[in-house]
């Protein structure tokens, strides 16, 4: 697996080690999670039963910008976004009605937005943040997660901050001893909890 | 005369000439399916007439194979229809049988996943029960498996087939009471089945499948069935002109021993009773005509020679 520094799976049955281990890597591919996490444990019992993932993510700080896939090209009154890829085109449009009012921003076609009377530098039109991908990496992976997890472990806890996520599942009520395991797995990471 | 299932592909040119061919030899159209140019016959041929078949259809291409689960149908016993058990491993192997000649149905228990909160209600076991056999698609941990093995399999009456992620020798290990078919290194997993290595294992459940059928054929072989279910299906089939507009891609659905009709029970369970088969004998001397539990289905179910004392 590429990206991943460090990646584990431990279970008391050496086989399903070995399913959750292809398992975990293939929803996380399908679900384009790989590059975004850096460390990962999964810890399977199903003994007890429970099923604990933990892991540090990369940073990500890279908001996206217009700049980012969209050219400005500044004309004689007015200002043409030349967009080359349209996934925040939404999010953009919305941003620039909210900035400029929706008689202002003009979309002839698919990949370009005109914008009229506009008292603005390009580079400033560039800096325009629209949307940050790390909003929805936590909701990401905990979809991701359920579907690692045995689908009957129901009662679930997520965490999701400062680049760390927990996730632990399980069929009854989770007890107060997960928070020592999910401590001693950051421990087995080489990472403070 | 002993009827053994084949699968004719070939093409569609004349392939009317076959259909004739193998009515005329006493044998039996179960499924016929038209995909493009090609046609696909399910059907109960006499074993001596396979050479004679094979022969005939060369010249316009036609491929005859034995396939020995024409004629059964299967319940794929899913633990769940999310996508934690869907589309693959369970829906692989059932388009996998499919394939072959079986028709398989996705039998899922409503609070089937998980270890010590899965069961079966009333409804899912007479599903089951309905079947030839049920094929059991368990998940990857031997004590999950062994955990929710009595309890699912509480009531059900059919040979039951289990796979799951341990290998056979821990799934015979823990399985108590024994089941009739072990597949080990089948469990949850979350690619489609499309390499050699997998294919093979799909095989190999269609290998257990047909032997533990084989079993149930040889048990039913020691009382034989007062009527062929192929012949009661065109008999069905000639005397029932509202089977012709059902939709259902199977609307008489052949079992080892019985029948599937897709038609509503109250309205035509009467009717069916009433049909004759030969001189005088009507249907509900030979068989029970029961309502289905899967919707509002008719379920024949042939008596043995035993319990009518009448062979057609």
């Amino acid at each position: 697996m590429f990206a991943i520094e460090y990646f584990e799976v431990e279970c008391p049955e050496p086989v399903g080690a070995a399913y959750y281990n292809q398992i975990t890597n293939d929803v996380l591919l399908d679900h384009n999670l790989l590059k975004v996490i850096h460390k990962l444990h999964v810890f399977v019992d199903p003994r007890v039963p429970f099923f604990i993932a933990i892991g540090i993510l990369n940073k990500i700080t890279a908001k996206v910008r217009i700049g980012d896939f969209a050219n400005v090209n500044p004309q004689e009154g007015k200002m043409t976004l030349v967009i080359a890829n349209e996934t925040y085109l939404a999010p953009m449009l919305k941003i620039l009605w909210e900035k400029y009012g929706k008689d202002r921003v003009e979309q002839p076609d698919r990949f370009t937005v005109i914008l009229y009377d506009v008292k603005a530098d390009p580079k400033e039109i560039e800096e325009i943040i629209v949307a940050d991908p790390s909003e929805s990496l936590g909701k990401d992976l905990i979809y991701a997660f359920r579907l690692v997890a045995p689908e009957g472990f129901r009662v679930r806890r997520e965490n999701h901050e400062n680049g760390k996520f927990t996730f632990i599942a399980s069929e009854d009520t989770i007890s107060e001893d997960m928070d020592e395991i999910v401590r001693a797995r950051f421990v087995l990471m080489g990472e403070t909890p | 005369m002993t009827l053994v299932p084949v699968t004719y592909k070939g093409g569609v040119h004349q392939h009317d000439a076959i259909i004739d061919l193998i009515e005329d030899l006493g044998g039996y159209i179960v499924q016929k399916h038209m995909i493009a140019q090609e046609v696909v016959l399910q059907c109960f041929v006499p074993k001596d007439d396979i050479e004679l078949i094979a022969r005939i259809s060369k010249p316009l291409f036609g491929e005859v194979t034995e396939s020995p689960l024409v004629g059964t149908e299967i319940a794929v016993v899913s633990m769940s229809l999310e996508i934690h058990h869907l589309p693959h491993p369970s829906c692989d192997f059932a388009e996998y049988a499919r394939r072959i000649g079986a028709k398989t149905n996705m039998v899922s228990p409503a609070r089937g996943p998980g270890k010590r909160i899965s069961t079966i209600n009333d409804e899912e076991r007479d599903v089951i029960n309905e079947h030839d056999i049920a094929v059991y698609a368990f998940g990857n941990f031997e004590s999950c498996i062994e955990h929710k093995w009595p309890v699912m399999r509480r009531g059900i009456e059919v040979p039951i087939v289990v796979m799951g992620g341990p290998s056979e020798e821990t799934l015979r290990r823990i399985i108590d009471p024994p089941a009739d078919g072990y597949v080990g290194g089948v469990g949850r997993f979350m690619r489609r089945t499309k390499e050699g290595e997998e294919i093979a294992k799909l095989d190999e459940i269609v290998a257990e499948v047909t032997r533990v059928l084989e079993k149930k054929r040889e048990e039913i072989a020691k009382d034989p069935l007062s009527v062929s279910p192929a012949l009661l299906m065109e008999v069905i089939r000639e005397q029932v002109p509202a089977i012709h507009q059902v939709t259902s891609p199977t609307p008489l659905t052949v079992q080892m021993a019985g029948l599937r009709v897709k038609l509503p029970y109250d309205t035509f369970a009467k009717p069916l009773r009433k049909i004759e088969l030969e001189d005088g004998i009507l249907l509900r001397d030979l068989a029970e005509v029961l309502p289905s539990r899967m919707r509002d289905y008719i379920i024949v179910r042939i008596l043995p020679f035993s319990e009518s004392n009448t062979v057609i």
